[in-house]
């Protein structure tokens, strides 16, 4: 992990996400405070999916008004670096992360010399 | 030496690579209406793509992003939304000019029926695109595109008045109609520093994994190969100056830029000509088609990659099928792909500061740069440009109007 002190709006949200192996897979796109407003507040989970951009101001509202799919939650726990990107200590499949490449790829590999 | 050779290799398929549809249609129309008056403009155009491919590729080699990553993260969603979507608009265009430019090409050549031709192409590319290995499409349509040097060649061939090129270089209001002029001055500037090379650039930095000792390859390849570029673009201007304005020819066809290398050089002038545009506009259709793929996958953070498979990067590989398809029927619609190559790029100058802007400011982060932050000279580039490319967003869709598209 990363020490001394991070911005988490400059150095942490709209990062890319990359698995243990090295996939990109999906963005910050909103971060789960906890405790706000007492001693201590704590980045609890990473928000991903478009429709998290509710919270990120007027375009971002209207835009995850027409996004599909559903959110995920990450929890931090799960984070091993932030570096250029969030690194990951999982598989995207085991957090559930990814899936719409893993959907559209069925689709891309039924066409010749795909792999 | 292999290294040195390696680099070599990389600056002549970015000669071929930095000519495309908007960079022939705008210099052969300059010079048909204005001689050699305009040179400076393109000499401010590669300025600029030279200053900011070269922080692409340093921000790539510093920081792994690329262009949409870093937008992303210095816009936000909201603002970043924004870019992305008037950049995509500007790819598509961008896409469907060079589409067309490509079906024009091959009917000057076969004169075979244009709509046919444009399926012909579209299917070629995608075909190109799915099953040839990412190095070797750069190796052949960068070196077929140097087949566009014909026009220098053709240049000098002309005897044009050096005395009056010269003067060329020094910026001037020019003679005659003001608007049109500036209207020129826009499209010069724009279709040089046209956002999708940016795009295309820093996107392949990230995949080949340059690193700070990198640096000096991103600084030759920009530097050599984009003044090189430049050069092709001074030859059409040049040659267009030296034929078409005394003989009083407007050339709103992609023929008449052809005829500008077959009248001093024969058939061979016209063939190398016809062969040059042919592939570096594909060359070009195939960046933008990529570009608008990594623009969408960095924003939402999805695999992507040319080097993939697209089992890799599936919906990478979706994408740029999608903007093909798209590319495809603007043009098929029968729209003039000059009149679209006009537009994308003055479209391209009004969203340009949306580009350009985060990439100055990630530049100059330590966070993100260390070392390789922006030094003074980066910087004082950098800024000129940014107000530059702010002057031309701003000027470019009221002299687009006043001038009548450059008609007058």
């Amino acid at each position: 992990m990363t020490t001394g002190s991070i911005d988490l709006a400059l150095g942490v949200l709209d990062h890319q996400l990359l698995d243990v192996e090295g996939r990109r897979c999906g963005k910050v796109d909103d971060l789960e405070l906890e405790g706000l407003g007492e001693q201590s507040p704590q980045v609890v989970a990473i928000v991903t999916g478009p429709p998290a951009w509710r919270g990120r101001g007027f375009v971002g509202r209207m835009a995850s008004a027409l996004a599909r799919g559903r959110t995920v939650r990450v929890p931090w726990s799960e984070v091993s670096d932030v570096a250029s990107a969030v690194h990951l200590r999982s598989r995207a499949a085991a957090l559930r992360l990814g899936r719409g490449d893993d959907r559209a790829r069925p689709f891309v590999r039924r066409l010749p010399r795909s792999e | 030496m292999k290294k040195v050779f390696a680099i070599a290799l990389g600056i002549l398929a970015a000669i071929g690579g930095f000519v495309d549809i908007g960079d022939i249609v705008f210099n052969v129309e300059a010079g048909a209406t204005f001689g050699y008056q305009l040179l400076w403009a393109v000499v401010i155009g590669v300025g600029g793509i030279i200053t900011y491919a070269e922080m692409c590729g340093r921000v790539a080699a510093a920081s792994e992003r690329a262009v949409f990553d870093v937008v992303r993260e210095r816009l936000g969603v909201g603002t970043g939304l924004v870019a992305l979507v008037s950049g995509q608009f500007v790819n598509l265009m961008t896409l469907a000019a060079e589409i067309g430019g490509i079906a024009i090409a091959l009917q000057l050549l076969s004169g075979l029926p244009y709509r046919v031709l444009l399926v012909l192409g579209v299917v070629a590319l995608a075909l190109v695109l799915w099953f040839m290995p990412f190095g070797w499409i750069e190796r052949v349509f960068g070196y077929c595109g140097l087949a566009l040097l014909v026009f220098a060649v053709a240049a000098i061939k002309l005897e044009p008045d050096w005395g009056s090129v010269a003067h060329g270089f020094v910026p001037s209001t020019g003679s005659g109609d003001l608007a049109v002029y500036g209207y020129f001055v826009v499209g010069l500037i724009g279709a040089a520093m046209i956002p999708y090379e940016v795009y295309f650039y820093s996107s392949g930095a990230v995949e080949e994994r340059w690193r700070p000792k990198d640096l000096g390859i991103n600084r030759a390849n920009v530097l050599v190969g984009y003044s090189l570029g430049g050069l092709l673009s001074f030859a059409l201007m040049i040659s267009a100056g030296a034929l078409l304005l005394p003989a009083g020819i407007s050339a709103e066809l992609l023929g008449t830029v052809a005829l500008v290398a077959e009248v001093p050089l024969g058939q061979v002038g016209l063939i190398l000509a016809l062969v040059g545009m042919l592939f570096a506009i594909s060359g070009a259709a195939i960046d933008s088609a990529f570009s608008g793929a990594y623009n969408v996958a960095q924003f939402f953070g999805w695999e992507w990659g040319k080097y993939r498979r697209p089992a890799g990067a599936p919906r990478f590989a979706i994408a740029w099928f999608v903007m093909l398809v798209l590319g495809f029927l603007i043009v098929v619609t029968g729209v003039d792909p000059i009149l679209v190559t006009e537009l994308s790029v003055i479209f391209s100058v009004v969203a340009l500061p949306l580009t350009y802007t985060p990439i100055l400011l990630v530049a100059n982060d330590r966070a993100y740069m260390g070392a390789h932050t922006n030094g003074r000279l980066a910087n004082v580039f950098g800024v000129f440009y940014l107000v530059v490319v702010l002057v031309i967003a701003v000027a470019a869709i009221p002299l687009l109007l006043l001038s009548n598209m450059g008609q007058g």
